[in-house]
């Protein structure tokens, strides 16, 4: 049975909360969990990563890859050895490539119109917990300035992250990716990178003569 | 199961919270009258913004950092620190005065935390209102009836900003000066009133009796003198001389038991109607003297 929702009243205020949200929750998840991966650098616990391309190529935080080799373990509990793109300090994001093909990719979204108090989902393996799912709502959209003075645009969830979390994917309700979390600004606040500078790190990376991804 | 992008309910909720925001925020302010960390404050009217006072700490060149970006300057309409509420005046009418709730809110309501601290934009927190407590007297030598807790997160410069409720209405006004920097919200009904009282007079006004008091029990033999059940009240140890309570005729050693028709049981009772309303008023006091009732009359002053 469909429901009916006049878009001009309010959610909370108007409806009766029912299963019906819950299973939008749930499936709002679905797709993100799948392409959610764990990235171990053989040092200390793992970081998480999303599968952007799915011929292996993976998104994460330059910060999570280290110096070490790489093991990537993704959904379906496959392990990887994992080799390292390119990374950027300033935005805390590498691409790391696993040698297998047809893998799901998360759904990216368009973060340039994003709002404060929009429900957001960071997801990630806090404290080794893996694909664990914090929820809250964007707090803040600002700027922050990186060890080497460039500024930098974040998006602050109003929920605590804790290591794990870093290189996970920061969701928006309807299930895009909207953010790369990273605990590089801010302690543990849940501060993530706008998903399209995440794009144009990968164009660039991709537009580059050396390193080529499909 | 299939998600059908129009009618799924999260992403409306997710919509309405962003509206609901972004509504309030067009009334939400940044207040720049300390130094390094601004607070927030919200317009009561077009040139009137209520605020935190414990974040007010310079009087002379307060800027208000408005919704659109712009800036003002703003003078100090009013400030009662005993509730931490302060009222500021615009050079130029330009606000948008934003929608307030006067009924007491509900234990696990969504709430919106909204504030202003930075240049950069609106900034919230969302949580339920956690509790609703009161009346307690508060480190700042006031009563508070009533007072909200969020669990929403109170972010550095939130005080003075708004706690709403789903529709953008304003319940409440965040602060963290009182006791030890515990995050709560003022109710906005009380709120209001005082912003009234501060643009009128500038202040708000206590009533004054003089007294130094204790709360004793009262023997239940005793308790039927007044022809009810009040097992406390407040015996007086000290009578400043002159004051309204000298005047009146209390002496050393008396038990209030009741002011102006409310029963007094502790010095809570007492400080909530010793409220503004009587000053300059004759209101009758009930007291307990050598085993015998007695009612006298008072004339409050203003607490100065």
């Amino acid at each position: 049975m469909e429901k009916t929702i006049d878009v001009n009243q309010n959610v909370y205020g108007r409806f009766a909360l029912s299963a019906e949200l819950d299973e939008q929750v749930a499936a709002t998840l679905q797709r993100v969990l799948r392409s959610l991966v764990q990235v171990q650098n053989g040092r200390r616990g793992a970081g998480a990563g999303i599968i952007w391309k799915s011929d292996g190529v993976i998104l994460t935080n330059s910060h999570v890859v280290g110096k070490g080799q790489l093991k990537v373990t993704l959904s379906d509990g496959s392990q990887h050895r994992g080799s390292l793109l390119e990374r950027s300090s300033d935005l805390d994001l590498a691409l790391v490539k696993v040698d297998a093909s047809r893998l799901p990719t998360a759904l990216i979204a368009d973060s340039r119109s994003l709002r404060v108090g929009q429900i957001a989902l960071a997801v990630g393996h806090p404290w080794g917990q893996v694909g664990f799912v914090t929820a809250g709502i964007i707090s803040a959209l600002g700027t922050a300035e990186t060890r080497s003075r460039k500024e930098v645009p974040y998006i602050r969830l109003d929920a605590a992250l804790a290591p794990g979390n870093s290189g996970g994917p920061l969701v928006n309700a309807a299930g895009g990716v909207i953010g790369i979390n990273t605990m590089i600004i801010g302690g543990d606040q849940g501060v993530a990178i706008p998903s399209h500078l995440a794009a144009a790190f990968v164009d660039q990376v991709a537009s580059s003569a050396n390193v080529q991804v499909v | 199961m299939t998600l059908s992008v129009e009618r799924n309910m999260y992403i409306l909720l997710s919509d309405a919270l962003a509206d609901a925001v972004e509504k309030a925020a067009a009334s939400t302010v940044s207040v720049v009258a300390r130094p390094r960390l601004p607070s927030s404050g919200i317009a009561v009217t077009a040139d009137l913004v209520l605020t935190a006072d414990h974040a007010i700490e310079y009087e002379e060149d307060i800027r208000i950092l408005l919704p659109d970006g712009s800036e003002s300057k703003a003078s100090l309409a009013g400030r009662d620190p005993g509730s931490d509420l302060a009222l500021l005046h615009l050079d130029h009418p330009s606000l948008v005065p934003a929608e307030y709730f006067s009924e007491e809110a509900r234990v696990g309501q969504l709430v919106l935390a909204l504030g202003r601290p930075t240049s950069e934009g609106i900034q919230a927190s969302q949580g339920v209102l956690s509790f609703i407590g009161g009346p307690i007297q508060t480190n700042r030598g006031s009563m508070l009836n009533r007072f909200y807790r969020s669990d929403a997160i109170p972010y550095p410069g939130f005080s003075g900003g708004p706690l709403v409720d789903s529709s953008a209405r304003v319940i409440g006004i965040n602060t963290t000066g009182f006791s030890s920097g515990v995050p709560i919200a003022i109710p906005a009904g009380f709120a209001w009133q005082v912003a009234e009282s501060l643009h009128l007079h500038g202040r708000i006004r206590r009533g004054f009796l003089g007294i130094r008091s204790q709360p004793v029990e009262i023997p239940t033999a005793v308790q039927n003198l007044l022809g009810r059940t009040q097992a406390s009240g407040l015996m007086l140890v000290n009578v400043e001389p002159g004051s309204p309570a000298d005047r009146s005729g209390l002496m050393l050693g008396d038990i209030i038991t009741g002011l102006n028709g409310s029963t007094i049981v502790d010095h809570d009772s007492l400080l909530q109607n010793l409220t503004g309303d009587v000053v300059g008023k004759a209101v009758s006091v009930e007291i307990l003297r050598a085993g015998t009732k007695q009612v006298l009359t008072v004339t409050i002053r203003e607490q100065r």
